[in-house]
């Protein structure tokens, strides 16, 4: 199977646990993003441009499925993708991806996808920008961290072998 | 070309963000919600600033294309603000006729001034109202401002008026202040004269001239004019007295003619009388 091939099922998967089985692990209507995990992981694996492009693929896959705000989800993962490709580095990938450091670039570009979010998605309504920021943003952030620690382990450990 | 496109290899990553996200952006100005309204409002307020921002830099086209359209539209106001002004002042000359016409005690035919010489001893006004109206010879022709002449001949559509500037004409004044009678009359020149009155008799520059009772040619009391001028000559019984008329008949465009002549019957008495 090749690349682009497994990306598009694997989006696609996701897409769809995304919007329903992951609402099941909802904590007070905060859910983690699988969607930006895997964004992150395509922009260190592939490099910026299809970290980019990908991006908004499933970034627009997920707001038609959704069917609310077309297009806010693809531009938000497109500069994820975006921002995620800047830690791309083919010689160290292995080594982002078991270590601390895909944590934390999950959780920087997390922040910045949920910042961006907000900042369009509080516009004209009564929702206070920085309630909904520290309400949902950065425990959004907080929890698809955490989550991220799984495929972390994951890595740390193909990385070990 | 090529130049072009290696900048555009060379930044691929910027120009693919570009792209997505505009393509993004048209995708989210699909959607009719209000964060949209906000977003666009706050994108007009933007663009807004930035186009009064460099609409300092002159257009050096637009400013050819406005300047000409500014000229275009100059010319059509001032052709507009004369054809208002001269409404304005027709507007007032009708008015003040109109208050003529309904405090008078006469009864008034309108006319308008049709044709005009003034350049002559014997000046005369053509008026586009004739015996169709009722107007027969010697009525006495006014405007607002006093009196302007009689007439001197009619056809069924126009009359010919004398007016006071006629070598001719003749009418019985007196100044309004002391009541000082004398006979009105013109000599050529600018004003009208006010003579037989003698150098005892009060008259002083300033006073109006108004016809008098004693004419029967005219209904007394119309305005004549005012008195601009009072002199005494050496060894004369008279002084000279000149009057400016009230009415300016040089410019003079619509007047009255009165209908009725006055007194009749004492025409009539005074005509036997002196036989």
């Amino acid at each position: 199977m090749n690349r682009t091939a497994r990306n598009i099922a694997v989006s696609l998967a996701l897409v769809v646990l995304q919007t329903t089985i992951v609402r099941m692990l909802s904590l007070e209507g905060i859910v983690p993003d699988l969607l930006i995990i895997w964004v992150v992981y395509i922009a260190l694996t592939e490099g910026q441009l299809h970290g980019t492009v990908w991006g908004f693929c499933i970034g627009l896959c997920a707001d038609i499925l959704s069917g609310s705000f077309l297009g806010l989800s693809a531009m938000t993962k497109t500069v994820s993708g975006f921002v995620g490709g800047y830690f791309f580095n083919d010689n160290k990938t292995q080594l982002t991806l078991g270590t601390y450091r895909f944590l934390l670039i999950v959780l920087s570009v997390s922040f910045l996808h949920n910042l961006l979010y907000f900042i369009i998605f509080t516009q004209g309504s009564e929702i206070r920008f920085w309630e909904v920021v520290f309400k949902f943003g950065i425990t959004t952030t907080l929890y698809t961290a955490t989550v991220c620690v799984i495929p972390m382990f994951a890595f740390s450990r193909r990385l070990s072998l | 070309m090529q130049r072009l496109f290696n900048i555009v290899r060379a930044f691929k990553e910027y120009v693919v963000l570009a792209l997505l996200t505009i393509l993004s952006l048209i995708l989210l100005s699909l959607n009719d919600n209000s964060q949209i309204r906000t977003i666009r409002a706050y994108t007009v307020g933007f663009v807004g600033l930035l186009q009064s921002a460099t609409s300092v830099i002159p257009n050096v086209f637009a400013l050819e294309r406005e300047n000409t359209l500014l000229r275009e539209q100059n010319v059509s106001l001032t052709d507009e603000v004369s054809r208002l002004r001269e409404a304005k002042l027709e507007n007032d000359r009708l008015r003040a006729m109109l208050g003529l016409k309904e405090h008078g005690s006469f009864h008034l035919v309108v006319a308008d001034v049709v044709g005009k010489t003034l350049d002559l001893l014997r000046n005369t006004i053509t008026l586009d109202a004739g015996e169709n109206e009722g107007v027969k010879a010697n009525m006495p022709i006014v405007s607002e401002s006093g009196l302007v002449g009689r007439v001197i001949a009619t056809s069924k559509g126009y009359a010919v008026g004398q007016l006071m500037m006629n070598k001719e004409f003749r009418s019985s004044a007196k100044v309004q202040r002391s009541r000082v009678l004398g006979i009105l009359a013109w000599n050529g020149g600018e004003y009208l004269e006010l003579r037989n009155v003698a150098k005892t008799q009060d008259v002083a520059v300033g006073d109006v001239v108004m016809t008098s009772e004693y004419s029967n040619a005219f209904p007394p009391n119309l305005r004549i004019g005012i008195v601009v001028d009072v002199t005494e000559h050496e060894g004369g019984l008279f002084k000279q007295i000149r009057v400016k008329p009230s009415v300016d008949l040089a410019t003079v465009e619509h007047v009255f003619i009165v209908t009725a002549v006055p007194q009749p019957e004492r025409g009539r008495l005074e005509t036997g009388t002196s036989r």
